[in-house]
């Protein structure tokens, strides 16, 4: 059967298979989100300290999970850990693995946001007058949110590209429906190209909004 | 508990020599999918910035598609899917490592090819026409005042891709190579230690990488200073 054929006849079935995975990849990739945001923010918060004894493992932390490939981490929590006693379902593996990756990552976004608005700038908010939680209500934060934004919804486009691999910890979401697709019907070309073009439709626009992110930032600079 | 020491003490003579044979089929993959998508970059990068319309075209939709896609998607559609799509050729010059580099290439070309267009365009047209009037020839210009500031604008964006392709050199074991991360799994799961292999695999990894994280650093904070 030809490529065409294949479509016409299972192109249907293919489409609403695949379609059935993508609330498991958003949940996976939602999952993560949070998890990256919030413990990257701890992260970055030990990162800027004055002590060492929270500075030193947060730059271990980073370092580490920046220099191995996430495959080896999802390996080390979903296989690894059972080892000393801890027995993660695959969604919850797929999720903490994903969103450790990502926390060390983020940490660094936010270390750069947090450092790219000038003390000058608190000074200048309290001598004016301003209590700090004013000054970093108003003058801080929305400056470094700004800032921010622009890297974090590309963090987003990662992460939710990076769910394609979730599905070694047994994560059913859309790759895996489609290896499980290729090993009931053999048809390998439509299944991963149709697969592929479902990625492009999520992928895409989100890179689109955080163009255009980056460049409402670049106009109130 | 885990006695990780004691099962190191115990195995390590066995692993680490076969992880450290399969590693440098990891380096390999990297090594050469890296040179291949740095010439994909280039050809795109001037498809990108050309004045034809229908190479920029050309140019961006590559660079969109092939961004956009995660990468063992990618690798799938390069290793799967040209087989059966024209099966009547001759495949067997295929194997999972060339399919591996071609995906990993195609992968990496999407993001150098914007590295590359960044460094392009972020040189001034001014700066060669200066160098020209001040009567230099135009290999002088190209020479001491173009390629120096272009190589530090992309340097560390390469560099830093380099570690990335590193790392994601592990994705190609889902294919079926038979590099680090696919001996590990073997190994793992024949030993029953999967805590105390994969952490030794992350350290391979870990070595791999570090240095060129290293030299990233020191080129950004190089480059700033002489700035």
């Amino acid at each position: 059967m030809g490529f065409w054929q294949v479509l016409e006849e299972k192109g249907w079935y293919f489409f609403v298979t695949l379609l059935g995975g993508w609330p498991e990849t958003l949940l996976v990739a939602a999952g993560a989100l949070i998890y990256a945001l919030l413990f990257g923010l701890i992260i970055a918060l030990f990162r800027i300290s004055r002590w060492r004894l929270l500075r030193y493992p947060a730059i271990a932390y980073v370092e580490v999970f920046r220099g191995t490939p996430a495959l080896v981490q999802l390996f080390v929590i979903y296989f690894g850990l059972p080892d000393i006693g801890f027995e993660p379902t695959p969604l919850q593996a797929a999720i903490v693995g994903l969103g450790m990756n990502g926390a060390a990552y983020l940490s660094e976004v936010y270390r750069a946001g947090i450092q790219s608005i000038h003390r000058g700038q608190l000074e200048a908010a309290l001598s004016l007058g301003m209590t700090p939680r004013r000054a970093l209500q108003h003058i801080v934060l929305p400056q470094a949110i700004r800032t921010m934004l622009p890297p974090i919804t590309n963090f987003a486009i990662v992460l939710l590209k990076d769910t394609s691999i979730v599905f070694v910890v047994g994560v059913v979401e859309v790759m895996a429906l489609a290896r499980n697709l290729v090993t009931e019907t053999l048809q390998s070309a439509v299944i991963y190209l149709m697969a592929g073009a479902l990625y492009l439709c999520v992928t895409i626009p989100m890179a689109r909004l955080a163009m255009h992110l980056e460049r409402q930032r670049q106009v109130w600079h | 508990m885990l006695q990780l020491p004691e099962i190191y003490a115990e195995n390590i003579h066995r692993w680490l020599p076969e992880l450290l044979y399969f590693s440098l089929t990891t380096l390999k993959i990297a090594f050469v999918s890296f040179l291949l998508a740095v010439a994909i970059g280039l050809l795109f990068a001037i498809c990108r910035t050309s004045k034809s319309r229908a190479l920029r075209a050309l140019a961006i939709g590559y660079i969109e598609i092939a961004r956009g896609l995660p990468i063992v998607v990618v690798l799938y559609i390069v290793y799967f899917v040209p087989p059966q799509l024209f099966p009547g050729l001759n495949w067997q010059w295929f194997t999972d490592f060339t399919g591996a580099v071609i995906g990993l290439a195609l992968h990496g070309g999407a993001i150098l090819a914007e590295v590359f267009r960044s460094g392009i365009e972020a040189l001034h047209r001014g700066q060669r026409e200066a160098a020209l009037t001040l009567g230099m020839t135009p290999t002088q210009a190209m020479a001491y005042i173009i390629l120096p500031q272009a190589i530090r604008i992309v340097l560390p964006p390469v560099a830093n891709y380099a570690i990335g392709l590193l790392k994601d050199t592990a994705l190609c074991s889902l294919i079926g190579v038979n590099e680090l991360m696919n001996d590990a799994k073997s190994i793992a799961f024949a030993d029953y230690q999967p805590m105390a292999v994969f952490l030794l695999v992350a350290a391979i990894y870990f070595a791999m990488s570090y240095p060129l994280s290293l030299a990233v650093r020191m080129m950004e904070w190089r480059f700033s200073v002489s700035r």
